[in-house]
């Protein structure tokens, strides 16, 4: 195991066997067999010594760059940014230290080679000809059109990528549509969240440059490695909602107790993402540990789902709010209504400061 | 404010996981026959702990039966690793842990020594580059 990779490692004080350790923990969280570990070292170790490194080229567009911060600063110095290095990172906005007419050039030479890996974070707006976001005098739509054309795989990183996210959110002012919206002729791996866990492109990357393929997709096109079990599938307070205990308000007894959330609109049932194992901050927890409830941030149109602290109406149903089912006087409102009465009267038995209609608000 | 004031219990990881799955026990049969492949042919092979649906009993259980070895290794490298020989010759645990203490994975390995141990080639060069450079130093501050 030799190359580019390994020395630019080490410049950074990270040994061999720290890559070698990452690598065996990246192929566990893959589902991949242990010998893939040793695989992906030694490709992604030797990837450059080759011919030339796998260009890279990643065009932000409509976004708020919290996908790149979740990348770049999981923990440092961050292997996960540094996987980076392995591939030539020919253009991204916020990390390269080119500005202008060079970072265009440079975009203009990576783009001329094709063949390379296209990373796009945030939306494509549509609306007045994409006027709303521009490169460079070009809009989003023009420069996504021209990039995917010479590539050879994208990634949508992130949901507003994946799915059109928060500027996609109605009554979506700018028109914003996702990137498998526009590009209908590419394989595109969508790595939605808000933000997406770091390991997780990683994993996409490493799994590229080892095995020249993509990771299998699910039907949003994620990773199935990835995105194959819901949050409630893998959390650990899964027990007490199997035995019905539910938090009916964040400061009651049950919340003290670290019971399931799901009556105080945990999303987790219905959200395939990998933070009920992965967690988040290097592992140190996630938002079910730290007595919230999932979002639902990896899965289509979480932000127009009703709201995030109203239970969902049945686990199976995806999404579906418990308040649209009783507006609609649904029958199958039963369990909810209940849940919501619940609510109400632990809201009053308790005490008054937040209620969950002053978080709704 | 000392963090036992804060009124939210965190549940303990493993909650009602002091059940045994049943699902140890195979393991060890499948343990046995990657000795007898290692044994016959010399291949070395890993199972990963957390791929497989196991409660943290039965890893318990798992790792009273397999017992300690005379060989524990510990590996420094963003995170503490371990990585022990079991009471069978050739069969070893390995976890790995991130800085904060929490495992990342976990693997039973069947080899003479973990991969991960041996020292690489290149960076064998690398130490005697480095000790060459003292011996240098050394010579050079006797001739003065
Ligand atoms: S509903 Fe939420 S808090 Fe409850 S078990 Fe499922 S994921 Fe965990
Ligand atoms: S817990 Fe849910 S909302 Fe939070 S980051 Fe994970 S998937 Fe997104």
């Amino acid at each position: 195991m030799q190359g580019p990779l390994i020395e630019i490692l080490a410049r950074q004080g990270i040994t061999r066997r720290t890559f070698m350790k990452y690598c065996a923990t990246l192929a566990s969280l893959m589902a991949l067999p242990p010998s893939a570990g040793r695989a992906m070292a030694e490709a992604m170790a030797a990837a450059g010594v080759a011919t030339k490194r796998p260009s890279v080229i990643w065009l932000p567009f409509q976004e708020c760059t919290g996908c790149t911060e979740s990348i770049t600063r999981s923990h440092s110095p961050t292997l996960e940014s540094l996987i980076f290095d392995v591939v030539s990172l020919d253009y991204q906005e916020t990390l390269m230290a080119a500005a202008g007419h060079q970072a265009e050039e440079a975009l203009h030479n990576a783009m001329k080679a094709g063949g390379y890996l296209l990373i796009v974070d945030g939306s494509i707006p549509l609306g007045l000809d994409g006027a709303y976001s521009c490169i460079a005098g070009r809009s989003n739509l023009e420069l996504l059109k021209e990039a995917a054309s010479g590539a050879a795989a994208i990634v949508a990183m992130g949901s507003c990528a994946a799915f059109g996210g928060l500027p996609h959110a109605k009554p979506n002012p700018t028109g914003a549509v996702s990137v498998s919206d526009v590009v209908k002729d590419k394989p595109i791996v969508n790595i939605p969240g808000c933000p997406p866990i770091p390991v997780v492109i990683t994993g996409v990357l490493a799994h590229f440059l080892t095995f020249g393929s993509l990771p299998e997709l699910d039907k949003h096109g994620r990773p199935k490695a990835f995105y194959g079990e819901t949050i409630h599938d893998r959390c650990y307070r899964r027990p007490f909602y199997d035995q019905g205990k539910f938090a009916k308000t964040f400061d009651d007894e049950g919340a003290r107790n670290g019971w399931c959330l799901f009556e105080l609109g945990c999303k987790g049932p219905v959200t395939y993402n990998a933070c009920a194992t992965v967690k988040w901050n290097g592992g140190t927890s996630w938002p079910v540990e730290s007595g919230h409830g999932c979002l639902g941030c990896s899965e289509p149109d979480f932000w127009d789902a009703g709201g995030f602290y109203k239970a969902l109406s049945t686990p199976a149903n995806p999404l579906k709010m418990a308040s649209a089912a009783v507006a609609a006087g649904a029958v199958a409102g039963v369990a909810v209504s209940f849940a919501n009465r619940g609510k109400k009267r632990a809201a009053a038995s308790a005490h008054e400061t937040t209620t969950l209609a002053d978080l709704e608000k | 404010m000392p963090l036992d004031a804060i009124p939210i219990l965190a549940v303990p990881q493993g909650l009602h996981s002091d059940e045994r799955s049943g699902n140890a026990p195979a393991l060890l049969r499948e343990i046995a026959e990657m000795l007898r492949r290692f044994l016959a042919n010399g291949e070395t092979s890993a199972i990963d702990l957390h791929a497989l649906p196991l409660t943290p009993a039965d890893l318990e259980w798992l790792r009273e039966q397999l017992g300690g070895g005379e060989i524990a290794i510990t590996l420094n490298a963003e995170g503490e690793s371990s990585l022990n020989e079991t009471a069978c010759p050739g069969v070893w645990w390995v976890t790995h842990r991130n800085p904060n203490g929490a495992v990342d994975s976990e693997f039973i390995e069947v080899a003479d020594v973990p991969d991960l141990v041996k020292a690489h080639h290149e960076d064998v060069v690398i130490g005697l580059d480095h000790l060459e450079l003292l011996i240098s130093d050394l010579s050079k501050q006797r001739a003065f």
